[in-house]
């Protein structure tokens, strides 16, 4: 995911020389191929997140196309009110790339941990808010955060869970993703960024159970939503977040106004990070873990 | 390359102050509004930028190749409000309509008012703006300017010194960072708050050419500017303009009471007397 990531920032820029790369002094090794073909480009801001964001916002006034790299504790949290009155509120083209986000830093503790981000950044009127599960999607989120010229959050998660999609076909990444079909009447599984692997692994447990991966949050794709609703007879959500405000509780409001139906929210409860480990062992000790989320979703689905 | 307003032939844009604040108050007493003070204090800096050093179109408050005036102290806006109806891009319906049930212009600066560059008032933003914009002017080889109005309140704000360190750093020459120190932010004096020292003291040793200057003396203001623009530097410059909050009605002046306090009949019509004894 990291490598599609660099390979894709440097073919937008190759395409487009107004795009150009602000870095809160992050991304070791990631900018690599970036800086070589395009050094002029390569603007690091220092540890000075504000300060960027507010940077990025004068320059996309005077005509460029930042893409704003920082770890999603950082950017969107810290930094919530420059992106709301400084890029928001004009809709200005600035793509902020939050990295990490969920449990990446698992032994770094609580201030690099990002579970809050989709919550804070989903109200403020406007921004696009997208979160990739693969690679593939983190590819044609990129080309679209582009082309779209508008403020756009892009939530990049663990990069190592794999692939959802084989690659073959060219991905819409305003629509929500079919995984896996499942039977008519029965349980589908929404799916956010690359716990989408996880889903998957779900479903193959667990006969006639459909994965959808939502690469866009915002906006949201409610056609394909109905369908699923009218052809579903529950939900269930996933996502490496909290439950309050993020991604479940979207697909839950959208839900309530039209297809009320049951929905099971999975994802981290009201609690921080209790110790340190392992990503694995953060998920288990986040009931996010494959034999936790298994089990839930077996129980609802059986319900 | 866009002419600033003194050498442009057939137009006539005096910026006198005591108009200026004339239009302060106008606004103030129609809109029953706060933030006199903060406007006053700016009043002589704001005419000496828009009457000698700005470019900008008339008829185009957007106009690409503009030079960028940045209030991040977006409580001073009635100020900038007073300069754009000099030039006429607010007009006497804007000014007597002011804070009116679904009027454009806020208590605030805001970036979709033409004319106002930025949406300031939450305090620490607009400077990073602005060096962002003086970024990408170099970066465009467009020759703009940008001038960014900062309060000595404001400086409490973290952002302003991440944005003057980098803008040291990017060798941003065209911008021009002016600190409003009238001594006052929301809730006293400055220095009994956070105190800041020497401003311009500051300012060097993070890299910028900074001066120091009484900020209502029009002369000494074009002359800082002028030299501050020319002296061939790399470095981003500031001018420190040492202000007296609520300038130009003495029962204003350095009372704080005027961050806050709204125009009665009487007070309204005493100020405007005020300015007249002032002329």
């Amino acid at each position: 995911m990291r490598q599609a990531f660099s390979d894709t920032l440097v073919r937008i820029a190759d395409a487009d020389p107004r795009v150009l790369l602000l870095t809160g002094d992050h991304g070791y090794a990631l900018f690599d191929a970036f800086r070589a073909a395009h050094p002029d480009r390569f603007i690091n801001a220092g540890i000075a997140e504000q300060n960027m964001v507010g940077m990025a916002a004068g320059l996309a006034r005077m005509g460029f196309h930042p893409f704003v790299y920082g770890l999603s504790a950082f950017v969107p949290v810290r930094v919530l009110e420059q992106i709301k009155i400084d890029i928001a509120h004009d809709d200005l083209p600035v793509v902020l790339c939050g990295d990490g986000a969920g449990f990446v830093y698992s032994h770094l503790g609580t201030s690099h941990q990002s579970l809050e981000d989709i919550a804070c950044i989903r109200p403020v009127p406007g921004m696009m808010v997208l979160s990739p599960a693969d690679r593939h999607e983190l590819t044609a989120a990129m080309e679209h955060a582009h082309g779209a010229r508008r403020s756009v959050y892009l939530r990049m998660g663990k990069a190592d869970r794999g692939d959802v999609h084989d690659g073959d076909a060219a991905i819409d990444t305003t629509k929500l993703q079919c995984l896996k079909a499942g039977h008519k009447g029965g349980t589908a599984i929404l799916a956010t960024g690359p716990i989408a692997t996880t889903a998957m692994q779900v479903a193959e447990r667990i006969n006639g159970v459909a994965v959808w991966s939502v690469p866009s949050i915002k906006p949201f794709d409610t056609e394909t939503f109905a369908t699923i609703c009218t052809s579903s007879a529950r939900l269930v959500t996933m996502e490496e977040h909290v439950i309050a405000g993020g991604f479940g509780s979207l697909v839950a409001e959208e839900a309530s106004s039209t297809h009320p139906l049951p929905i099971l929210r999975i994802g981290v409860r009201d609690r921080f990070s209790e110790h340190c480990g392992t990503y694995d062992y953060l998920l288990r000790e986040h009931g996010l873990d494959l034999e936790t989320v298994a089990a839930q979703v077996a129980a609802f689905d059986a319900a | 390359m866009m002419q600033i307003a003194s050498d442009r032939p057939g137009t006539n844009f005096p910026f006198a102050p005591a108009r200026l604040r004339r239009t302060v108050l106008d606004m103030a007493y129609a809109g029953q509004t706060v933030h006199i003070g903060c406007a006053f204090s700016i009043i002589e800096l704001m005419a000496v930028l828009y009457r000698s050093h700005l470019r900008f179109s008339p008829t185009d408050p957007r106009a690409p190749d503009r030079d960028l005036m940045v209030l991040s102290k977006g409580h001073g806006v009635m100020a900038q409000y007073a300069c754009m109806r000099e030039i006429g891009w607010i007009d006497d319906k804007a000014v007597n309509g002011y804070f009116a049930d679904g009027s454009l212009l806020k208590g605030l600066s805001d970036s979709r008012v033409p004319g106002l560059e930025v949406t300031s008032g939450s305090l620490g933003h607009g400077l990073s703006i602005a060096v962002g914009m003086a970024l990408g002017a170099q970066r465009n080889d467009s020759g703009q300017r940008v001038f960014a109005i900062v309060g000595d309140g404001e400086m409490n704000e973290g952002p302003i010194w991440e944005a003057m360190l980098f803008a040291a750093q990017a060798k941003l020459d065209n911008l021009v960072v002016i600190i409003d120190e009238n001594g006052f932010q929301a809730m006293g004096r400055t220095e009994e708050i956070v105190g800041l020292g020497d401003i311009a003291a500051k300012f060097t040793t993070f890299g910028f050419d900074a001066v120091t200057i009484d900020g209502h003396d029009e002369a000494a203001i074009d002359v800082a500017v002028t030299s501050l623009l020319a002296n061939g530097t790399r470095r981003p410059k500031a001018i420190v303009a040492r202000t007296v909050k609520g300038y130009g009605v003495p029962f204003m002046e350095n009372d704080n009471i005027w961050h806050y306090t709204r125009l009665t009949d009487e007070t309204y019509q005493a100020a405007i007397a005020a300015l007249k004894n002032v002329q």
